[in-house]
């Protein structure tokens, strides 16, 4: 073998070999890795029932209330689109199985309503659930007398995307 | 059935912005591919959605966009058999050991950057229905990509394609090409195995199969083409449109087997003759619609896909920073420490690096794949458009700082035989991309 290809040869292992050699090493301990709970795309609401009827703001947060929504996910950030006339929206935050999005309400009999008190969508996911299910509440927040959602929704199956 | 009176506007609006940003990227000497690489982004809702919603949502409403997605795509389609067409491996041979390193070590050190860190964003930014093996994967290959046709275009555009620099960037940004692609061929594979009945072995028999049916049986048959154009000096509009076809039906036999229909286009065009006069002659052919108006669809469909206000947050905007640094220091770093090592002058070593750094319109291609088979979050891939803007932009400054062009020009070696296919790049509308 010649100077320059034995020189081409070391430059070659330490340059691409050994890389290559931490990449392998980077898969395998990735494997222990722990990325959140998958809950983009669309959910169908099955029920929808008022939690507490007969109490204050229960026609304006009716109102709120949809056939399904949609999410939009980026780890633990979450962009959420409720599917009613309005098409509510709100970014929020999922924490291990539990989400929590204060929604930006626009309707002002809701805005009203709740005197400046903010619209949160809260509830908890069941990962082990084929499809993935979700229950929570729609409730007014710092408004114990304000009349809360209770919902439960399922994922809906995800069509393949890009049109391929 | 689309609203063609919404198609033709979005056709009109995407053109003339694109035309016009692309000018005056060009006044402040950026390749005109960049402003409209901004343009696209400044279709979506990061600026237009964001200045005038309802204007935006009235030119691009989302029934709209299954139409303008197949009219960019069908664009990319023949935008890659381009890119394939302009590849010579050949020319890598030419450069000797120092090319092969150089090569190699471009697409390695950003890879294996890349994965380090992915075991950083993995948790962050994915969730739990992708593989971290397909995600640190999708991101090296995606932060190993170079921009072919846009460097060819910089090289052109400085007079730097007969000089070792030129030549060595240009046989680099092949091998990275064809490698890059063939990486994520092996990904998108993977990613649609988990969904699929089919065995992802009997897939990747399939993939080898083509791959030799292409290489070593209808590349013979692609010669005929070749021999037509130097007996006549041109070819027919029926020999064009069976080109046309075998390019369709090879991205058709990708997309079947289970990759993207992109390779099979790519793949057409890496086997076609290499004659200089032949290429450039194809070339000049297909170029100017798919670059005038169906490419610029593809960047305004990429921008209305990006949403600068996804990276929310200074955490967020720590990863995008964190992004550009890795993707930076790994193919810049790594190319000019390879080059360096095998002999080249340092900063004609750092040019080289500068120039393998620039992603383009190839990053874009690849991002759009990965959000569209889910191996990206949507924030993330803002932030990788976002990356692949910044260092594709820095390109040219930093080239103009590294290498002024009265050294290079001191540098020049190389006889024009040297100078690849790709070089009708140069002649205007060939900014491709």
């Amino acid at each position: 073998m010649s100077h320059t290809n034995r020189n081409f040869v070391i430059a070659y292992t330490l340059l691409v070999g050994l890389p290559l050699a931490g990449l392998a090493g980077v898969l395998k301990s990735g494997h222990s890795l722990r990325a959140p709970v998958a809950i983009e795309g669309t959910w169908k609401i099955d029920s929808t029932s008022l939690h507490t009827a007969g109490q204050s703001c229960e026609k304006a947060v009716s109102a709120l209330a949809a056939s399904s929504f949609l999410i939009s996910q980026s780890g633990k950030t979450l962009t959420f689109t409720l599917q009613n006339a309005a098409q509510t929206s709100g970014d929020g935050s999922l924490d291990g199985t539990s989400v929590n999005v204060p929604l930006a309400v626009t309707d002002s009999a809701v805005q009203g309503c709740a005197a400046g008190q903010a619209v949160v969508l809260t509830g908890t996911i069941q990962p082990d659930s084929d499809p993935r299910s979700i229950s929570g509440l729609i409730w007014v927040a710092e408004c114990p007398a304000c009349a809360t959602i209770q919902f439960h929704a399922v994922r809906q199956p995800k069509a393949q995307r890009g049109g391929h | 059935m689309p609203n063609l009176f919404i198609l033709t506007l979005q056709l009109a609006v995407v053109l003339a912005v694109c035309r016009a940003v692309g000018w005056l990227f060009q006044k402040i000497g950026q390749p005109k591919v960049v402003g409209e690489m901004f343009a696209g982004i400044m279709l979506g809702p990061s600026l237009l959605g964001w200045i005038a919603p309802h204007a935006s949502a009235y030119l691009f409403p989302a029934s709209s966009l299954g139409f303008l997605n197949a009219l960019s795509q069908v664009g990319v389609v023949v935008f890659m058999f381009l890119v394939g067409l302009g590849i010579n491996p050949r020319e890598l041979k030419k450069e000797g050991h120092a090319a092969v390193l150089t090569s190699h070590v471009s697409i390695t050190a950003p890879f294996v950057l890349a994965a380090f860190l992915a075991l950083f964003l993995y948790p962050r930014l994915s969730d739990d229905s992708v593989h971290f093996t397909s995600f640190a994967l999708f991101m090296g290959a995606a932060m190993s990509i170079t921009a072919f046709p846009v460097l060819a275009r910089i090289l052109a555009e400085r007079d730097m394609l007969g000089s070792r620099l030129g030549t060595v960037a240009i046989a680099c940004a092949a091998v990275d090409d064809v490698t890059g692609w063939c990486i994520l061929a092996y990904i998108v594979v993977l990613i649609r195995s988990e969904h699929s009945s089919i065995s992802i072995w009997w897939t990747i028999a399939g993939i080898l199969v083509f791959g030799l049916a292409m290489i070593h049986g209808v590349r013979r048959l692609l010669t005929g083409f070749e021999k037509v154009y130097r007996k006549k000096g041109a070819i027919s509009e029926n020999l064009m449109a069976l080109m046309l076809l075998l390019v369709l039906a090879s991205s058709l036999f990708t997309e079947y087997l289970g990759i993207h229909l992109l390779f099979g286009a790519f793949l057409m065009g890496a086997i076609m003759p290499k004659e200089a006069a032949f290429v450039r002659y194809v070339l000049d052919r297909f170029e100017t619609i798919t670059v005038t108006l169906l490419l610029p669809l593809f960047f305004a469909f990429t921008g209305l896909r990006t949403n600068i206000a996804a990276v929310k947050g200074p955490e967020m905007w720590m990863y995008c920073g964190l992004i550009i640094l890795v993707a930076t220091l790994g193919k810049l770093g790594g190319s000019t420490l390879a080059s360096w090592l095998s002999g080249m002058p340092l900063r004609e070593a750092a040019g080289l690096g500068t120039l393998m750094n620039t992603r383009g319109l190839m990053e874009l291609v690849i991002l759009n794949i990965g959000l569209d088979i889910g191996v990206i979050s949507p924030a993330l891939f803002s932030m990788m458009v976002m990356m692949a803007l910044f260092t594709t932009f820095m390109t040219t400054p930093a080239l103009s700082l590294i290498c002024p062009k009265d050294l290079l020009h001191s540098a020049k070696e190389e006889s024009s035989d040297s100078i690849p296919a790709s070089v009708s790049l140069q002649n205007g509308q060939g900014a491709a991309a």
